[in-house]
């Protein structure tokens, strides 16, 4: 790890700040006061929060089955082959078919609760795919682990949550979550259980930003909404599918 | 039955109407005095002062403007066959004069009585059918400024679906600028041209024989570009279809 | 900071008027994005797009109006969650935050997703000046790095290039085959670019929105290319604009909504990804450093003046680019530095220097399309007369410039509009003056100043025989006149508006 800089470059912050407030026609050398009219959603306290995010919970208990239909829905329509496993089986027989016939020859996946479980390595080794579970040890360093996920063609990953809304699978990139597996190998799979969908980008930033409050202030270093495969329009303005991500996206619905 | 009160129009003609297209006045006013509305001119009005507010002109711009709001200050109504016109002195005077002690006010009381011409007949005297006859194969042209200051998208429409004889086929890309934009034509001709040759194009897409619009601007532009390529589609003021003006009977288009 | 090449707008808009491939590329812009753009309004309903604009609107206007409120929370967070924040007054400032870094750590290579904000202030240039070597990674910012160009759209920095041109290009720098095939000139940048990502030392993004509450970058993109210069590199540095700034977390759900369907018609991209602070300890993988460098360079000229802070609202989705039926004929590059169209028309002038870039405010029909496009409601139109205004009659020597023709016409123009009576004699003068012109009942030629710009490939209508106002006077005001029908003599003369 290099060393943090003593002290920031550039012009001081207050210096910085101080021109700001000049601009707004404030003095210049005044603290930064909260504004007059504050804004509504930082000025909640922490038991209003904690009552929004159980009223979120609730509707995503209560309505859980209308919006697993609905996210298979708009994932579809956002790119996603979605496939809805009712039992474990399933979903194992899916992901096998799909890395035989894609030709895949070696496999990663994330340490997820979503696995625990679900005997997917076996069946893949079974196959002859080797699939390795991206998790620092004392055997696996962090740079080969990152080797591991370049050689492969297929990422498995499960979702912390799936946006109903919008059809995404949200991951936050943490111990046993590399950032790598649902963005290298050129196919992600990703693993989706009732319980990890919320009805829209409403609810789910309310239920983050609950999380950092809960938390002493912590949002985690990464979150990354996947919503389909990857694309560009950038020669002229026409859709192509698979860039520098995974061009193949297949979203399966557990249970 | 006791008569509804007397309707009274005041008529803000615009200076290119004035200047080079007087038949559109004279067949607005007749369309508005045979639907029974009062129909005055103050003579001392002459221009709303777009053409210098829209080159930064404003101090000029805001002697043009108070011109306007003294000869119009005890107008019921302030009609004008204009979308663009009518958007200065409803939209832009209000801009033009924030602030001012003394002419804050009545710029904002002078724009709740600015209607443009079709606006006018639509909402306040209430009438889509005045039993028009134009035969012709038309296209409607909405000035940006009528459809974005003013957002009047359906008035002109619904006047002009109950013209008899008037066939109306929809415009391509409608609601793209013409290019005319006052003195941007002049300034950068280029672009101007390029848009306009688009307008032209999706008007002949249409088929039509007649333009209709509601800003003789825009048709002096589109018009000079379709008589300059020896295109024969007319161009007509909606106030000269709805009074039934036939191609004959037009002046200067 | 970039070449400024405002001033040289006239010349460049009309060069790009008569480039055929330009015209080719520049075809889907106003049927492409603007169309799906008009799709998803359509799939929402126009009241409640309405109502998510007002909503960005107010978010925007209260952070804006309170940024040093912000940004202070902006660096107590970002700081907080193990990141540096570093404040940049100009480009050169900036740059050398970004050179510092990059020779403190023993960078060689680094890797870009597209920021705008680095085009301005020509960074790439800074930072090879070091020996750094950088490659752009998104699509459109590849191309015209390998072709030495700038970007051309907000959005789709290669907008201005017709696949043709891609093709050659490709072609000619990486000596691949020639296609006309899309997909695959996709697949020949994500194989160049592989190794560089895993390679490099530094990725440096740009933001499209800071949350203040959170201290989080966030990145929206479809290519991955930002995903990945945030995830690989042992260093991350972002840098952008100080305007970035919003409250909390919550309002992403609304710009979310409103970014991806203004910019491309998507209703979401394919990832958004938010950044808050270096890997933990514990992580996988991920940056062992984070760095956010945000940049004033003139935003607070802006912020100053009230009649232009508005534009400090815009979240850079160039809808009012892809709508404007300027842009839409003369391309990105015309308007002579990084904001193009009607948005860089009211930033670059204020950033550049009003006087260099005068033209910009003024080449614009006023059609305001592009305010109703905006999903933040910014009304452009408005800044537009501003800032000719400053240019016409400014206190300031620094933003006045206006020809003494232009004065005297407005003058002139004042005079004779004051003068009803005035007006009436120079109509009988025109009319006189009309008649060796009148043969074929429009005016084909006219040698003034402005009109025979005009007249070059427009006629225009002869005067009247009476204006309204002698009509009025003679006829149409009299008692009893109340359906006067005009005379013959009113009506004999030509059809202007007609060309048959």
């Amino acid at each position: 790890m290099a060393t943090p800089l003593p002290s920031p470059l550039g012009t001081p912050k207050d210096e910085f700040l101080a021109q700001v407030r000049r601009s707004l026609g404030r003095p210049a050398a005044a603290e930064s006061t909260e504004p007059a009219e504050p804004y509504y959603r930082l000025t909640e306290d922490a038991a209003e929060l904690e009552r929004q995010g159980a009223a979120a919970q609730q509707r995503r208990e209560q309505e859980q089955t209308g919006l697993v239909d609905r996210l298979a829905e708009t994932a579809q329509l956002r790119g996603w082959q979605v496939f809805r496993a009712p039992n474990p089986e399933e979903a194992i027989g899916y992901v096998a078919l799909l890395a035989t016939a894609q030709g895949v020859t070696q496999a990663v996946r994330s340490a997820q609760e979503v696995f625990t479980g679900l005997p997917l390595d076996a069946a893949l080794e079974n196959l002859g795919i080797p699939t390795i579970t991206v998790a620092q040890d004392e055997t696996h360093s962090r740079a080969g682990l990152r080797e591991q996920i370049i050689r492969s063609g297929l990422g498995l990953t499960g979702a912390d949550y799936a946006v109903a809304e919008t059809g995404s699978v949200v991951v936050m990139p943490r111990r046993g979550l590399s950032r790598l597996v649902s963005l290298v190998p050129p196919i992600h799979v990703a693993l989706v259980r009732p319980q990890d969908v919320v009805a829209s980008l409403d609810d789910l930033f309310l239920l983050r930003r609950l999380e950092y409050h809960r938390n002493g202030g912590d949002m985690g270093s990464y979150l990354n909404f996947i919503t389909g495969p990857s694309r560009t329009a950038d020669i002229e303005q026409q859709l192509v599918v698979g860039v520098h991500g995974p061009k193949e996206v297949h979203l399966i619905l557990l249970g | 039955m006791p008569q509804p009160p007397e309707i009274r129009a005041s008529l803000f003609v615009t200076c290119i109407v004035d200047q080079l297209y007087p038949q559109v006045g004279v067949s607005a006013v007749r369309v508005l005095r045979r639907l029974g509305v009062a129909v005055d001119f103050p003579a001392d009005q002459t221009c709303c002062g777009q053409p210098l507010y829209n080159s930064g002109f404003t101090r000029p711009a805001r002697q043009l403007a108070e011109r306007v709001l003294h000869s119009f200050a005890d107008s019921q109504y302030i009609v004008v066959p204009s979308g663009s016109c009518a958007a200065m002195l409803r939209v832009f005077y209000r801009d033009l004069f924030a602030g001012d002690p003394e002419l804050e006010r009545p710029a904002r009381q002078l724009a709740e009585r600015v209607y443009e011409f079709s606006e006018f007949l639509v909402k306040i005297v209430g009438v889509t059918d005045l039993g028009a006859v134009y035969p012709a194969a038309a296209t409607y042209h909405s000035s940006c400024h009528l459809l974005r200051e003013l957002a009047v998208r359906q008035e002109p429409a619904q006047l002009l679906e109950k013209v008899a004889g008037l066939g109306l086929a929809p415009l391509p890309q409608a609601e793209t600028c013409c290019g005319f934009g006052g003195t941007f034509s002049v300034k950068y001709p280029h672009i101007s041209e390029g848009m306009l040759a688009d307008k032209i194009g999706n008007i002949q897409a249409t088929g039509a024989d007649t333009l209709v619009s509601c800003d003789m601007s825009c048709l002096m532009h589109i018009g000079g570009g379709l008589s300059r390529q020896g295109h024969p589609v007319a161009v007509r003021h909606i106030a000269q279809v709805l009074d039934g003006a036939p191609e004959g009977e037009a002046v200067n288009g | 900071m970039a070449e400024v090449k405002t001033q040289e707008f006239v010349a460049a808009s009309g060069a790009a008027m008569q480039n055929p491939t330009l015209r080719r590329a520049l075809r889907q812009v106003g049927t492409g994005f603007n169309g799906a753009r008009l799709e998803a309004i359509d799939e929402v309903g126009p009241q409640l797009w309405e109502e998510w604009r007002e909503e960005a609107q107010r978010i925007k206007r209260h952070t804006i109006d309170h940024l040093d409120y912000y940004l202070e929370m902006l660096h107590d967070n970002v700081t907080k969650a193990g990141g540096q924040v570093h404040f940049a007054r100009d480009a050169a400032e900036a740059n050398g935050i970004v050179a510092e870094l990059a020779r403190t750590r023993q960078v060689k290579l680094a890797t870009k997703s597209k920021s705008m904000v680095s085009e301005e202030l020509d960074l790439n240039q800074a930072l090879e000046g070091i020996g750094v070597e950088v490659f752009e990674t998104d699509l459109g910012e590849y191309i015209i790095q390998l072709a030495g160009e700038t970007p051309s759209h907000l959005v789709a920095p290669a907008l201005h290039k017709t696949k043709e041109q891609v093709a050659e290009l490709f072609n000619d720098q990486l000596g691949v085959p020639l296609t006309d095939d899309i997909e695959e000139m996709a697949r020949t940048a994500r194989e160049a670019l592989r190794q560089k990502f895993l390679q490099a030392d530094l990725g440096i993004s740009g933001a499209n929105f800071l949350v203040a509450e959170t201290g989080t970058l966030v990145i929206i993109t479809n290519e991955g290319n930002g995903r990945l210069c945030t995830s690989a590199p042992r260093l991350h540095i972002g840098i952008t604009g100080m305007e970035k700034v919003i409250p909390s977390v919550q309002d992403l759900a609304l710009f979310l909504r409103l970014l991806p369907r203004s910019a491309t018609g998507q209703r979401l991209t394919s990832y958004v990804s938010m950044v808050s602070g270096p890997r933990r300890s514990d992580d996988e993988d991920g940056p062992e450093e984070f760095h956010l460098v945000l940049v004033d360079n003139g935003r607070s000229k802006l912020l100053a003046d009230p009649d232009l802070r508005e534009s400090l609202y815009c979240i850079r989705c160039g809808a009012c680019l892809n709508i404007c039926p300027v842009y839409q004929k003369i391309g990105g590059h015309a308007y002579g530095w990084v904001y193009p169209g009607p948005i860089g028309a009211i930033v670059s002038p204020t950033l550049v220097g009003l006087k260099q870039a005068k033209d910009l405010p003024q080449a614009s029909s006023l059609c305001g399309a592009c305010r109703e496009a905006c999903p933040v409601k910014i009304n452009i139109p408005r800044m537009l007369l501003h800032l000719r205004h400053k240019l016409a009659e400014s206190q300031d020597p620094e933003e006045k410039s206006t020809s003494a023709m232009d004065s005297l016409a407005a003058r002139g123009y004042t005079w004779l509009m004051n003068n009803p009576s005035a007006l009436t004699a120079l109509g009988k003068l025109g009319r006189a003056a009309q008649q060796p012109l009148a043969g074929k009942g429009k005016i084909e030629k006219l040698p003034l100043p402005l009109v025979s710009q005009w007249t070059k490939t427009r006629d225009l209508p002869l005067l009247p025989q009476r204006t309204f106002r002698e009509i009025w006077a003679q006829e149409l005001g009299q008692a009893g006149s109340s359906i006067a029908s005009p005379t013959s003599r009113d009506t004999e003369s030509r059809d202007a508006g007609s060309g048959g």
